[in-house]
């Protein structure tokens, strides 16, 4: 199945424990916002990823896909 | 477990949750927030009223303070995935509207469980009972964000479309939902609270932080403190307790400003970090299910207190809301989310557990449908499982087809193949809801390719009872498999004797062997356990309302054929596979009495359920059956169309042996019409005020009513009518819409529908 690489940017930065929320992302703290990243199989996975964001209440600042879709 | 399959609980309705029907109860220490209840009550005469803003902005807290202030009768409904299914979303909201004076509801509900109804028809029955009690009414749906289903949200259009001017239609979500919202928008008819306007301002935040945890701040720092959440209802009030329990608070607002922290992030932990064990264990525990009741917190978290504590938190504003009565409660989702990270941090196989416990407390207490949803969210495959395959039945039998679906949809297919039997319960509820032919096909196969140990005869047995019922391949291959699925359930699974007798009745049928399926059929409807086997019993009692019409024992064909539709009532929907068949069997029955106006009408219903299948034999049967019943009414153009569909339809199948004969009869119908029509010559043409009136004998309006229509005295109507026969050398009005059809003389006039 053709997953590509996301990079989501959110407000405000999260403590380690939220990690959980987003499995197989990597959490990262840069200058008060939060970057998630990894592996998105497909749309279906990313709405999935967008409304765990929502549930939290974050607000989003950006998304995008970082590469092309690679078979993996 | 007790196996309900046995316990004759099949045929019960699971009961509506009375948590969904609750409104939240309103703390009289609420901050008052006038500006937003004016932006409400300017609504007055607005069609919709929309708050939409993300989790934690008090949408639901600002509608129920509204609701309060205008003081009139309230129907609130929180929706969940499973409203995705129009069916149960409409009961719920019609029980809702019952409950403001009984009655008032009664006829939507009805017409939710009767056939030969849709669910628009529902809404309408609904709009009209509210518009007829005249007084001013509120309708909530909080929580919106959760149906997504097409359907769902166009029945939700319609009824914004006609709610009467008493009532206010108010929609609570999280995001927009794909609704016509913006229609509404321009035409002024929309009321809309974003997250700008629920965010509070520096009064509302000093009068919130004074009033829950007696803070009060320096104007400097409470602006502070109020940028810093940017207003965020759910901030400030974690805030409120927060700071009601630190010494230095100047000293903390200017350092948590300070920081970068996400603000929900933060002040869940310091709230929580600050509360004793016992009562931070306890909120950590109940927010895992989402909504609860003491007794459940009781049997799930092993405690004899739990009313007690929950009135604790409540009163402490600790995020745990009682929802009207009958003793519900729920944890603020927005909250309950931090709190699951927490004790995801203290005891990793706390949350599953709970999970897991509540799925048997739900299911031994008659909420099968929550019990499975809290199975899957503990992961728990093996428990869904036991669940589903003990409740799939009565939940399928009780016309909730689409939530079995649903689950055999989001289970991995992994879980499917070591649990077969969910797969063919997803089968069955694939064929029962319709437009799903693919996900059924993939169902099966998963069901074939399940390991031999699991392989219960159960699964053998409904597997070949779809496929008899479907009929994907050829006729004889679902006579064979329908024969192997009555042999294994007579054997050893009676629970779908009657369904599996049906289908190999029904398949035996279209292979052309008429008295074979005569005969399946009446074992299927004498089996003594028929009367609670409603899918099966009706789908027998169709197939022999056919077989009857064949051989012209009109009599009997028609009480098979009511008596299939009665059934299908009491599996509540009318837009199933079920109502399909039985709207077509009364059609039949109805074309062959010569009640044609009615048999199109009941013909016509049922195709719209296939529109979304993909080819099949039974649309094009019922294709050939309303082409038919289109000649017969002269409708000749129509009558093209249609049979011209069936045979498009029949070119995709496998097999249409016995329909390709059917075909030819109704060609052969439709022909011989023709020439009929084309036999006469136009004596003399028609007037204007004559064309008029031909028109509308092509409708179903008797002779007064066409008079109302133009306006003319039915002795009018009726020299009209006379003229116009001698001019088109006809003698009936069937036979004067089929010349005209022929002579072209209808240009402009609708033919179809």
């Amino acid at each position: 199945m053709a997953s590509r690489e996301y990079r989501l940017v959110v407000e405000g930065e999260l403590s380690d424990r939220v990690q959980s929320a987003f499995e197989g992302m990597s959490l990262t703290r840069e200058q008060g916002n939060t970057v998630l990243c990894g592996p998105v199989r497909d749309q279906a996975e990313l709405q999935g990823l967008l409304r765990r964001v929502s549930d939290l209440g974050l607000t989003l600042l950006s998304a995008i896909a970082l590469d092309e879709p690679s078979t993996s | 477990m007790a196996d309900p399959r046995r316990s004759g609980r099949a045929g019960r309705s699971p009961p509506l949750a009375e948590a969904k029907l609750a409104a939240p109860l309103l703390r009289p220490e609420l901050i008052r927030r006038p500006r937003l209840l004016h932006a409400l009550d300017a609504g007055d005469g607005a069609a919709l009223t929309l708050v939409a803003a993300p989790a934690g902005f008090g949408k639901t807290t600002v509608v129920r303070a509204w609701c309060e202030s205008r003081d009139v009768p309230l129907a609130w409904v929180t929706l969940d995935v499973g409203d995705n299914d129009p069916v149960r979303l409409w009961t719920y909201i019609a029980t809702a509207v019952d409950r403001i004076r009984e009655g008032l509801g009664r006829g939507a509900l009805h017409r939710l469980r009767s056939s030969g109804t849709t669910v628009d028809d529902a809404v309408e029955e609904l709009v009209e009972g509210v518009r007829a009690f005249g007084k001013e009414v509120i309708v909530v749906l909080d929580e919106l964000e959760a149906v997504t289903a097409p359907d769902c949200l166009a029945s939700i259009d319609h009824a914004a479309e006609r709610f009467p001017a008493n009532a206010r239609l108010v929609l609570i979500a999280r995001s927009d939902p794909a609704l016509r919202i913006a229609r509404h928008r321009v035409g002024g008819t929309l009321v809309e609270l974003r997250a700008e306007d629920l965010a509070f301002t520096t009064t509302e935040t000093a009068e919130l932080l004074a009033g829950r945890g007696d803070v009060h701040l320096e104007p400097s720092e409470l602006e502070l403190l109020r940028g810093r959440t940017e207003g965020w209802p759910a901030a400030v009030e974690l805030a409120a307790i927060w700071l009601r329990g630190v010494d230095d608070m100047s000293q903390v607002v200017r350092e948590f400003t300070g920081d970068h922290r996400f603000v929900a992030d933060f002040l869940s932990q310091e709230v929580l970090g600050a509360l004793d064990d016992d009562v931070r264990g306890f909120l950590l525990r109940v927010s895992v299910l989402g909504r609860f009741t003491p007794p459940l917190c009781d049997a799930v978290l092993g405690r004899t207190d739990s009313a007690s504590m929950l009135g604790t938190l409540e009163r402490s504003h600790l995020f745990v809301t009682r929802l009207g009565k009958g003793g519900w409660y729920r944890v603020h989702p927005l909250f309950a989310e931090f709190a699951a990270f927490e004790l995801a941090a203290a005891d990793p196989g706390a949350a599953p557990e709970i999970h897991r416990s509540a799925a048997e407390w739900l299911a031994a207490h008659d909420q099968p449908v929550e019990a499975v949803d809290h199975a899957a969210s503990a992961a728990d495959f093996d428990l869904v499982a036991r669940l589903v395959v003990a409740y799939h039945l009565a939940l399928i039998r009780t016309g909730h087809a689409r939530t079995v679906l649903r689950w055999a949809e989001e289970l991995p297919e992994a879980q499917l193949l070591v649990f077969p039997e969910l797969a063919v319960a997803g089968a069955t509820a694939a064929l029962m809801t319709g437009g799903r032919t693919a996900e059924r096909h993939r169902l099966l196969r998963l069901a074939d390719r399940a390991h031999p140990d699991r392989k219960v005869p159960y699964v053998e047995a409904v597997a070949g009872m779809v496929r008899a019922a479907a009929i994907d391949g050829t006729a004889e291959e679902a006579v064979a498999a329908g024969l192997r699925a009555v042999e294994v359930a007579e054997a050893e699974a009676d629970d779908v004797l009657v369904a599996a007798l049906a289908a190999l009745a029904r398949a035996q049928y279209l292979a052309g062997d008429v008295e074979g399926a005569r005969e399946t059929a009446l074992r299927a409807i004498e089996h003594p356990d028929s009367a609670s086997r409603p899918p099966g019993h009706s789908f027998a009692r169709a197939t022999l309302a056919h077989v009857a019409v064949d051989r012209g024992r009109l009599v009997s064909a028609r009480v098979h054929a009511e008596k299939a539709k009665a059934l299908v009532g009491a599996v509540g929907s009318s837009r199933s596979w079920l109502g399909a068949s039985a709207s077509m069997a009364l059609g039949a029955v109805l074309g062959a009495e010569g009640r044609l106006a009615e048999a199109e009408r009941e013909l016509v219903a049922a195709e719209h359920f296939y529109r979304d299948e993909l080819a099949s034999p039974h649309h094009a049967w019922l294709l050939l059956l309303l082409a038919r019943v289109r000649v017969g009414r002269g409708r000749l153009g129509a009558a093209g169309d249609t049979l011209r569909e069936a045979r498009d339809a029949l070119e995709e199948l496998a097999d249409g042996a016995v329909l390709g004969l059917l075909a030819a009869e109704v060609e052969a119908e439709l022909e011989r019409a023709r020439r009929e029509a084309n036999g006469g010559r136009l004596v003399e043409r028609p007037s204007e005020a004559e064309l008029a009136v031909l028109r509308l004998l092509t409708t179903d309006l008797s002779m007064r009513e066409i008079g109302g229509e133009l306006f003319l005295s039915p002795n009018t109507v009726r020299t009209h009518t006379r003229a116009l026969y001698r001019k088109l050398s006809v003698s009936s009005r069937a036979d004067a819409v089929a010349r005209a059809e022929a002579l072209d003389l209808l240009d402009g006039v609708e033919s179809s529908g």
